[in-house]
């Protein structure tokens, strides 16, 4: 593309120390006839060279502004403000001129490299769209890390793994050296290990490229881990702003420290229930004025009704819209453990009776159409586990290592190939599933969803039931009118939780029930399944690809890999001193506040050929000859002939259980 | 290698249910009231007569043996006699097919031009597009043979610009190699001939066109639509390609695929129109052929037109699973 630059474009101005601004930047959609007020008076400048990220809850604007620098934000919204990139405003420029802006000045990388790639086109073409010849596009692709780049030039999309997409469209996005890449949340879609890679991979190019980076995130953790300044979004407008450090460690708004304090990491205190942020984000369709914060600020007075708070320096460098002065703000969260909740009484656990028990289950799939070329993958490859009256235990492991085929096949909504699966008392488990609105019936209210499964009750009995409970996941009565599609997403959760468990089944299986929630959300309803599990005495088998989750919920964690448990034990031996190599890896990637993540190389291996002897050996650093073995036979053995820690693997001294380490809460 | 494979087992699904459709016919012949013997010989026939007749038809034989005849036939193309001409009923379908062919390809490449025409103006939002599809709509809505009726008064008797029947008015036509008059009169250096041809297509043709045309626009245009709407186009644009460029070298591959497939399904029903069309414009092909076979019951004739359509159906929409295979890769995995 460098070709196609005016020579002015790259030769003058050399010295710019600001590469993008926003400037009281106000954009209004409308939706059914209502104005959405995504982003309303931003102001904050994206420099030379930096990384900046932009965090915030969903619905915060991160991707409004994100658009709206690339000239992308579609013709039905009202802008005012200026969104400028290398001094050209995107808002008021012609199309032509947009164009021009994005070849020589910006990149940008989505979420979900799947759909952001034309599944249609030959990867190697979409690459030389943006970098004006093959042997660039080549080059660009090997300087992404893409093996094989030349025979992957002619690949297409479906034809590469999820971590190689985004590798590709991070090789467009620097196509032609921009002076800023837009990314917005390139790593969400992706598994931990190799979310670690690509953001190694943003970082060595902004190294060596000298773009700057708009590194959009809802994860405080990922910002922390690579940006240089953050910048906290609340409801469309800017909350905080300041180096990483400062803001992440030592913040100064409010809403901040709510956020670094409902988060969830492998330190948080699992006696205690979490702190969540109470109330929800406000509508962006009726803003109210003053604060935004305000209705979920814990030292909001009269005075922030009314005023709204524009950002000041609090320190040097470091901004903060909100009218408290420091150290007001600050003193609240010294005050944190007394806000800390009550230890919970621990749940009663009968470990003589099995609740729930799979013994060596196997189970393939055929895939591929069409007559006699059907492939077998390989979901489970014998997996046993049991998990006793009352226990919790969570299900880890990378996309595709056969988590949720697990839970299905204990939910009976899918049979075993062989193997055996025991339910205690023979009544059906109940589900929860990531998507809960898709599981609610549109046109119902949720008083018949939660009454269908208490039909045979008479009226008065069922609308009692149905009260009692939306009250024990913590709804009002009148929520039962409403219908699911008028719900948010953290109450369509409570509604599927209060339908799976208004008959308190043995046990209850939950996939993944937080992963698309915010954090202050995923907070909530992870205490409430605590909540629920404590006073109903129920089992719980909870999937989640999310280590820090899986500690929180579970007594024990079991890590998956391409269809088998190669580590299972007690949750903070697992996530503090991890014994197989892949679980090490797996908690070493977990990104955080201060941490330098070990990054493991390669992805996981296809469950259509999963690798001989230790289907892990491909990727481990521990790795011996043995281990390609494929007479190897390898099984989950007893750690120190405890009942609790059993590691599959031939490498690992099993002759005493590490001591879990009490990590301490990073960050706030 | 796959493609290879893909096209294989397109062909292998293709043969089976022509199979299947020779066997239906076969089948609701011999279920008929009519006795093919009787049709042949007249009611007066004398028993001797009828049962060597029945003989020479080989139609003493077990059932399973006459099927594997009748199949036999077939394939070296024998559809039996007609009872009405006396000749072949392949000799006769050959001398009607290539009517019929010109005009349903002339309808199907209208049907198309139309269509992407519709989808393109309305997508790209083109001055006037409503108005044009506001016509096209009109047009769909009205049953074909009252289109040719409509077009014929406006045309024919009011201004005169078309004829109203028939293939040519030239008398010394060419004919051969292609029997398609289009085809034929530009071989021989005739371009009068070709030009007549196509204006005595162009009624018909589009008679039986506008309602395919509407149904595959439509479906064009929304997937356009929604294909414009998805990720890798806002890539694109963030890219910094043009909008051109991205619907002309993103968008189109990805949105023709459910067109591609409406387009096979319209085929079916663009058949029953040229038969009825056939008609209104005195078109010499099977329309015709048909239209006299069967108040006589001309059974081997209705059986052998039902056969050759049923088979270019068949043909045309495994043509449709290859294309849209070709248009994207992931049905091939
Ligand atoms: N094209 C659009 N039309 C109407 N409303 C929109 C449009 N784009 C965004 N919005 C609304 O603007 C608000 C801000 O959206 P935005 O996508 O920027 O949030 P976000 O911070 O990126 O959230 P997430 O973390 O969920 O991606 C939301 O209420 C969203 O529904
Ligand atoms: S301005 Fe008021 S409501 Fe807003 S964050 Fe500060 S104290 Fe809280
Ligand atoms: S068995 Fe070998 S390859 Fe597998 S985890 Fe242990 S050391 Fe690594
Ligand atoms: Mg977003």
């Amino acid at each position: 593309m460098s070709a196609q630059l005016a020579p002015e474009d790259v030769l003058t101005d050399e010295g710019y120390a600001v590469v993008a601004t926003a400037e009281d930047l106000h954009v209004t959609f409308r939706r059914n006839g209502k104005a959405i007020h995504a982003l309303r008076g931003i102001s904050l400048e994206i420099r030379r060279g930096e990384i900046l990220g932009l965090v915030g809850e969903s619905g915060s604007g991160k991707s409004v502004l994100g658009l709206t620098l690339l000239g992308l934000h579609g013709a039905g919204a009202t802008i005012s403000g200026r969104a400028t990139v290398r001094g050209r405003d995107m808002v008021s420029a012609t199309d032509a001129e947009r164009r021009e802006v994005r070849i020589a000045h910006l990149g940008a990388v989505f979420q979900d490299p799947m759909t952001s790639l034309n599944p249609t086109m030959r990867v190697g073409r979409q690459v030389a769209e943006a970098a004006g010849s093959d042997e660039e596009a080549l080059r660009l692709l090997r300087l992404v890390g893409v093996p094989e780049a030349e025979s992957r030039m002619s690949a297409f999309p479906h034809e590469l793994s999820g971590g190689l997409r985004q590798r590709v469209m991070i090789a467009m996005a620097v196509a032609g050296n921009p002076d800023l890449v837009i990314a917005d949340e390139p790593t969400t879609a992706l598994d931990v290990t190799v979310q670690a890679q690509v953001l190694r991979l943003l970082r060595t190019l902004r190294d060596e490229l000298g773009c700057s980076v708009l590194m959009i995130t809802h994860d405080l953790g990922v910002a922390a881990q690579i940006a240089d300044r953050v910048a906290v979004m609340y409801a469309g407008r800017l909350a905080e702003l300041g180096e990483s450090d400062a803001v992440l460690r030592n913040s100064a708004h409010p809403y901040t420290l709510g956020l670094m304090r409902s988060r969830l990491t492998l330190g948080v205190d699992r006696s205690r229930a979490l702190p969540a942020l109470a109330g929800e984000v406000p509508s962006p369709a009726a803003p109210q004025p003053g604060c935004a914060f305000s209705p979920r600020c814990s030292v909001a007075g009269p005075d922030c009704v009314e005023t709204s708070p524009e950002p000041v320096e609090v320190e040097p460098g470091h901004h903060s819209a909100c009218l408290r002065p420091l150290a007001v703000v600050r003193r609240t969260d010294t005050m944190g453990p007394a806000v800390l909740t009550a230890r919970a009484e621990p749940a009663r656990i009968d470990q003589d009776t099995a609740a729930l028990s799979l013994r060596s289950v196997v189970k393939t799939f055929g895939v591929g159409k069409g007559f006699g070329r059907k492939r077998t993958l390989h979901a489970l490859r014998g997996v046993s586990l049991q998990i006793a009256q009352g226990e919790s235990v969570a299900l880890v492991g990378e996309s595709g290592s056969g988590k949720s085929t697990l839970l299905r096949v204990a939910a009976g909504l899918e049979a075993a190939d062989s193997g055996e699966v025991e339910l205690s008392g023979g009544s059906r488990p109940q589900m929860v599933f990531q998507d809960s609105g898709a599981s609610l019936t549109p046109w119902m209210t949720v008083e018949q969803i939660l009454g269908e499964r208490v039909r045979d009750l008479g009226r008065a009995a069922r609308a009692a039931k149905v009260r009692e409970a939306l009250s024990l996941v913590g709804l009002p009565a009148e929520v039962g009118a409403a219908r699911a599609t008028q719900l948010s997403g953290g109450q369509r959760q409570r509604v599927c939780l209060a339908r799976a468990t208004i008959v308190p089944p043995p046990v209850l299986l939950c996939d993944e029930p937080t992963s698309a929630l915010d954090v202050s959300l995923a907070a909530s309803v992870i205490n409430l399944i605590a909540r629920l599990r404590r006073e109903l005495g129920m089992s719980v088998l909870f999937v989640t690809h999310d280590l820090s989750v899986a500690r929180v919920v579970a007594d024990r964690i079991a890590v998956m890999y391409l269809g088998q448990i190669v580590e299972i034990g007690a949750s903070d031996r697992v996530t503090s001193a991890p014994l197989h190599p892949y679980t090490r890896s797996l908690v070493s990637a977990v990104p955080d506040v201060g941490l330098t993540p070990v990054i493991l190389p390669g992805e996981p291996a296809s469950p259509l050929n999963p690798p001989s002897g230790c289907a892990f050996h491909p990727r481990c650093a521990d790795a011996t000859e043995s281990c390609r073995d494929t007479e190897l036979g390898l099984r989950l053995q007893r750690v120190a002939n405890d009942d609790v820690d059993r590691v599959a693997c031939i490498n690992i001294d099993l002759s005493h259980v590490p001591t879990p380490v009490y990590i301490t809460p990073k960050g706030a | 290698m796959t493609q290879v494979r893909f096209v294989g087992q397109r062909f292998a699904a293709m043969v089976i249910i022509v199979l299947a459709l020779a066997a239906a016919v076969f089948a609701l012949q011999k279920m008929s009231p009519l006795d093919p013997v009787h049709a042949r010989l007249g009611g007066q026939a004398s028993q001797g007569a009828i049962a060597a007749e029945r003989h020479a038809l080989g139609l003493d034989k077990p059932i399973v043996t006459q099927f594997g005849h009748y199949l036999a036939g077939l394939v070296h193309g024998d559809l039996g006699d007609s009872y009405r001409t006396r000749r072949p009923v392949t000799t006769d379908l050959l001398a009607y097919v290539p009517a019929t062919a010109e005009l349903a390809a002339s309808g199907l490449i209208i049907a198309l031009v139309l269509a992407i025409a519709f989808a393109f103006a309305s997508t790209l939002r083109v001055p006037g597009a409503a108005l044009f599809r506001l016509g096209l709509m009109l047009g769909a809505s009205v049953p074909t043979f009252l289109l040719g009726v409509f077009g014929i008064l406006l045309f024919y008797q009011h201004f005169g610009w078309l004829p109203a029947s028939g293939r040519t008015s030239i008398g010394n036509a060419p004919t051969g190699p292609t029997h398609l008059l289009t085809l034929d009169g530009l071989l021989h250096g005739r371009p009068d001939v070709t030009w007549d041809a196509i204006k005595h297509l162009l009624m018909p043709a589009t008679a039986i066109a506008l309602g395919p045309a509407v149904a595959i626009g439509r479906v064009l245009r929304s997937s356009l639509e929604g294909e414009l709407g998805s990720d890798y186009v806002r890539t694109a644009r963030a890219k910094g390609r043009s909008e051109r460029q991205i619907l002309l070298g993103h968008v189109v591959r990805n949105a023709i695929g459910a067109a591609v497939s409406m387009t096979g399904l319209q085929v079916g029903l663009m058949f029953a129109g040229v038969l009825v069309v056939e008609q209104v414009f005195g078109w010499p092909g099977l329309g015709l052929y048909i239209a006299e076979s069967i108040p006589v019951a001309d059974f081997p004739a209705i059986a052998g037109v039902t056969l050759l359509l049923g088979s270019a159906y068949v043909v045309i929409n495994a043509a449709v699973d290859v294309i849209q295979a070709a248009a994207d890769p992931r049905i091939r995995v």
